[in-house]
């Protein structure tokens, strides 16, 4: 009998299984967006119009930014609070219930962006990721979005549960580490996604449905990057997770330091929503001062993450010592590099060290004039979230898998040619997209080939360029084919009695020497809002002032073509039905789970 | 707290590389005087720009000895003015604002690069040096044909730049006998006075008008040929002022219907 | 070997970025690579990292069982 997780808490491993399929079946759908995608830019393949593309891209962007990283980490944060608070959810009913909150909002959001390709429906939603005003999109998209964030909301609320019931029963004790990196991170989610909710709710919901008039693009713009900064550091937290608590135990050690981990994710909380002006440095509106603020504020936020390169690296070095590793360099021979799960952390770990130097220019307020909105920022969030985060959540998928499963992994070598073959393939594609952004190449175009000039590069050329892009985006789909085999081999697999226990990683230095105060988390949630009053009150207002609530007059540009009155009745008659569905699903599901389970 | 040494060195050098970083920004804006898109202009309506003083004629103005302005509408999925012609050693300040949806006004392999949002006007000044080309990319989404959206920037030499207008009418239909007189106007956007030619080329004939013209006027000139010596039939005419022309073409017909000649260009 | 297996496919993928990179870094010094000649110092590269991997250690353990080429 194995002590796996599925063994402490079936229930809950089912949950975790759900969530993570759901997230696989997003990376499918977004790889296969992506491949398309990288041979249509490069014009080494084109069968869809060009038009379309953009169709492709909003699916591409939604489907693994929102739907694969989001559906994977609240799969990894539920194991981090049950496994560290040794405890089962309060109330499984209400965890299926966010869990189907979410699934129903990706799926109306979803539709809404595929219907793009027919013509059949005029619903269509080719607005991309960033959904910016005046384009507009079909009402499902943004309601679908406030169903899955809302989703996550009450996820949150689920952990929390489990906090202060486990606080009840333990008063004296430290937050255990995972649990605190989930609440710290969801503490700084709740604040980020106020931004996009009011941009929604308030202003685009309303638009599209012909409530309102007009919005002030420069205002939900702003909204949105209040939401859309953090939201990065929403992805990027589970995998530090990762790399804090799994990492070190995989690398047969421990971790370096607890106090510096909790120190790491307060900064988090506090530094990551006063920052996304940084994403308006070029955007007419907004004072240079208000910039500068957003740019002081992120420079500061590279400390948590440059700290964390310290803490994992050493927790790796101890790691090797303990394996038997020697000299100054000769340790990391002896990490186990055949271990998918951690060759797999460690490369996408090295990658994130790459992408931090692209970020730091993209922070710096002046130069990124030079790259802004350039190739390179798609080469830079591919070495972030498509590396970092993406590679880590696929190599600890090696790990969770047979824990949630009870199976045993389909094949361990298929599995590190997988992450290997990921890191190859992203080495090419984004150091293609980073010097194709320096010679100004734009992103987010079909057809980056114009009339009128062309692109001059600096070194080699610009088709040397679009073939490395297309090699690296065919290496990176055979090893998502990889991936799959490997997810489906394994739920093919028997049930194994032979599994290694749920655990994660002890500290060198424990929590026993972090301060009392790095647990207070209302303090760090008010200082965290505090600074976000400080950073947005005066430029919304500014905005406000010179745009109006609502905005001049517009030309929108609508994405799906009906009368407007028709798009009311319409979305009135889908939200109604959605909003009884859901009623309806959620009883079914309760019922069912009830049911199933003891 | 219990710091390892090593981590304590770490968090100095990492806290030195971020002042620093800040520090370098702080100087390049502070003592290079490196100015950021902000919100120096005034918001504008993005669907009456016709009524706008800045933004009814999309243009280049001269408005110091090497200083010049340049009001630039991006909409989907264009330019206008395209190409922006502005002279070598130049200060150019771009006023850039949209009609429609978020575009952005990017000139290729430069930094020089901004949003451009509707109700907002993105102000930047550029230094040219020397005649280049530049291409000129939309690099925000701004619906199906956002990759056919593109414009180029000519800097010039200063002898072939120029900010003359020319506009020649003249008659679609004249009787042999009558003569035919094509109106030109020549204005010059420049401050200062510019000398030049004028000419007209129809048929055989070539007439020519030596002028002078001052800074910010408008010429107003009549050339009169007779159209007996042209004969009967279609002819084309060019009237020319350095390498600006404008043309069209005249009819000279025995017996002419009296519908009356309306203007061509 | 003198190194796991693993570790020696690791060490191959560390190739790319470097090969990638050198490039741009030989362009500063107005060394232009092609990309075939990239392609070949990463062969060449790639067979120096597999004989220095599979070059028996300096006889001080024994017989190498698994030495076997791939």
């Amino acid at each position: 009998m194995s002590n796996a997780y599925i063994d402490q808490f079936p229930a809950e491993a089912k949950v975790i299984r759900a969530a993570f399929y759901s997230s696989f079946f997003a990376l499918a759908l977004g790889g296969v967006f992506g491949i398309i995608q990288t041979l249509h830019r490069t014009g080494y393949y084109r069968f869809i119009d060009s038009a379309d593309y953009y169709t492709v891209l909003t699916a591409h962007g939604v489907f693994l930014v929102i739907s694969f990283t989001i559906f994977f980490l609240v799969g990894i944060f539920t194991w981090a609070i049950t496994t560290s608070l040794d405890r089962g959810v309060e109330d499984l009913r209400f965890t299926w219930g966010w869990y189907g909150l979410m699934a129903v909002g990706i799926t109306l959001t979803g539709v809404a962006i595929l219907a793009g390709f027919t013509d059949a429906t005029d619903i269509s939603a080719s607005v991309l990721f960033t959904f910016y005003a005046p384009l507009q999109a079909h009402p499902l998209f943004y309601l679908g979005l406030v169903l899955f964030v809302v989703g996550t909301w009450f996820a949150g609320v689920d952990w929390f549960r489990s906090w202060w019931a486990w606080k009840a029963e333990n008063p004296d004790e430290r937050i255990p580490l995972p649990a605190f990196m989930v609440l710290t991170t969801m503490l700084m989610w709740y604040i980020a996604t106020l931004g996009v909710a009011a941009a929604i709710l308030l202003f685009l919901l309303p638009w599209s449905l012909g409530l309102i008039e007009s919005v002030n693009p420069l205002l939900t713009r702003t909204l949105f990057w209040f939401f859309g900064h953090p939201v990065v550091y929403f992805w990027l937290m589970p995998a530090y997770m990762m790399w804090y608590v799994l990492l070190p135990k995989i690398s047969g050690g421990k971790l370096f330091s607890d106090p510096l981990a909790r120190v790491v994710f307060v900064l988090f909380l506090i530094l990551s929503v006063p920052t996304g002006i940084h994403h308006q440095y070029l955007d007419p509106g907004i004072a240079e001062g208000f910039k500068f603020i957003a740019m002081t504020n992120t420079m500061f936020l590279l400390l948590p993450s440059l700290l964390t390169a310290f803490t994992v690296v050493a927790s790796m070095e101890h790691g090797a010592r303990q394996r038997g590793g020697e000299g100054y360099l000769g340790w990391l021979k002896a990490l186990p590099w055949r271990d998918p799960v951690f060759a797999g952390m460690a490369l996408a770990g090295l990658m994130f060290a790459a992408a931090g130097f692209s970020g730091m220019i993209n922070a710096g307020m002046n130069i990124n004039y030079l790259v802004h909105n350039t190739f390179w920022v798609v080469g830079h969030f591919h070495l972030t979230v498509g590396t970092a985060v993406a590679l880590t959540f696929m190599a600890v998928t090696y790990w969770f898998l047979p824990q949630v499963t009870g199976k045993q992994l389909w094949s361990r070598s298929v599995a590190l040619g997988q992450v290997v073959l990921w890191f190859v393939g992203m080495t090419f594609m984004s150091n293609a997209m980073h010097r194709g952004g320096l010679l100004g190449i734009p992103r987010r175009t079909a057809e980056p080939q114009y009339d009128g000039f062309e692109f001059e590069a600096a070194v080699g050329s610009v088709a040397e360029l679009d073939a490395q892009i297309a090699l690296g985006g065919v290496l990176l789909t055979l090893s998502l084919v990889l991936f799959f085999a490997n997810v489906v081999g394994t739920a093919l697999n028997g049930r194994s009695d032979d599994l290694p226990d749920n655990s994660y990683a002890g500290t060198l230095s424990g929590p026993e020497d972090a301060p009392q105060i790095l647990d207070n988390l209302k303090l760090w949630t008010a200082i965290a809002v505090v600074l976000v009053i400080f950073a947005y009150t005066f430029p919304l207002l500014s905005i406000i002032d010179r745009g109006g609530l609502f905005g001049p007059e517009l030309v929108e540009l609508p994405l799906s073509t009906l009368d407007l009155e028709s798009i009311s009745a319409l979305a009135l008659a889908v939200e109604q039905s959605t909003i009884a569905t859901l009623e309806t699903t959620a009883d079914t599901a309760t019922a069912v789970i009830a049911g199933v389970i003891p | 707290m219990n710091i390892h040494a090593y981590e304590k060195l770490w968090l100095v050098a990492a806290m030195l590389l971020i002042v620093g970083f800040i520090a370098t920004i702080t100087y390049g804006s502070v003592a290079l005087g490196i100015t950021m898109v902000g919100d120096q202009q005034d918001t504008v309506e993005p669907t009456e720009l016709a009524d706008d003083d800045r933004f009814d004629d999309p243009r280049v103005e001269q408005v110091g000895e090497n200083e010049y302005e340049a009001y630039v509408v991006a909409q989907t999925f264009s330019f206008q003015p395209n190409p922006i012609e502005v002279p070598e050693d130049s200060d150019v300040t771009f006023y850039v604002t949209s009609r429609d949806v978020i575009h952005s006004f990017s000139l290729v392999g430069t930094n020089v690069n901004t949003m451009v949002i509707p109700g907002e006007v993105a102000e930047m000044t550029v230094e040219f040096d020397d005649p280049a080309e530049y291409g000129v990319v939309c690099n925000e989404y701004c619906g199906p044909g956002h990759h056919d959206m593109e414009g180029e920037v000519h800097v010039v030499s200063e002898d072939e730049f120029d900010l003359t207008e020319l506009e020649a009418d003249g008659p679609d239909e004249v009787e042999t006998g009558d003569e035919i007189s094509v109106d030109v106007t020549t204005e010059n956007r420049q401050l200062e006075a510019i000398e030049t030619t004028i000419t007209l080329e129809i048929g055989d004939e070539t007439l020519t008008e030596d002028v002078t013209i001052e800074g910010g006027e408008t010429l107003e000139t009549t050339f009169t040929v007779d159209s007996a010596t042209l004969g009967e039939g279609d002819h084309d005419w060019t009237v020319t002022v350095d390498d600006h022309t404008d043309s069209g073409t005249v009819t000279v017909a025995d017996d002419l219907e009296d519908d009356g000649g309306d203007d061509d260009e | 070997m003198r190194i796991s297996k693993g570790g020696l496919l690791v060490v191959l993928a560390l190739l790319a970025p470097l090969l990638v990179e050198l490039r741009t870094v030989l362009a500063w010094v107005n060394v232009e690579l092609s990309v075939l000649e990239s392609a070949a110092i990463g062969l060449i590269l790639v067979v120096a990292i597999f004989v220095w991997a599979f070059w028996p250690d300096n006889g001080n353990d024994g017989p190498t069982s698994d030495s076997s080429p791939r």
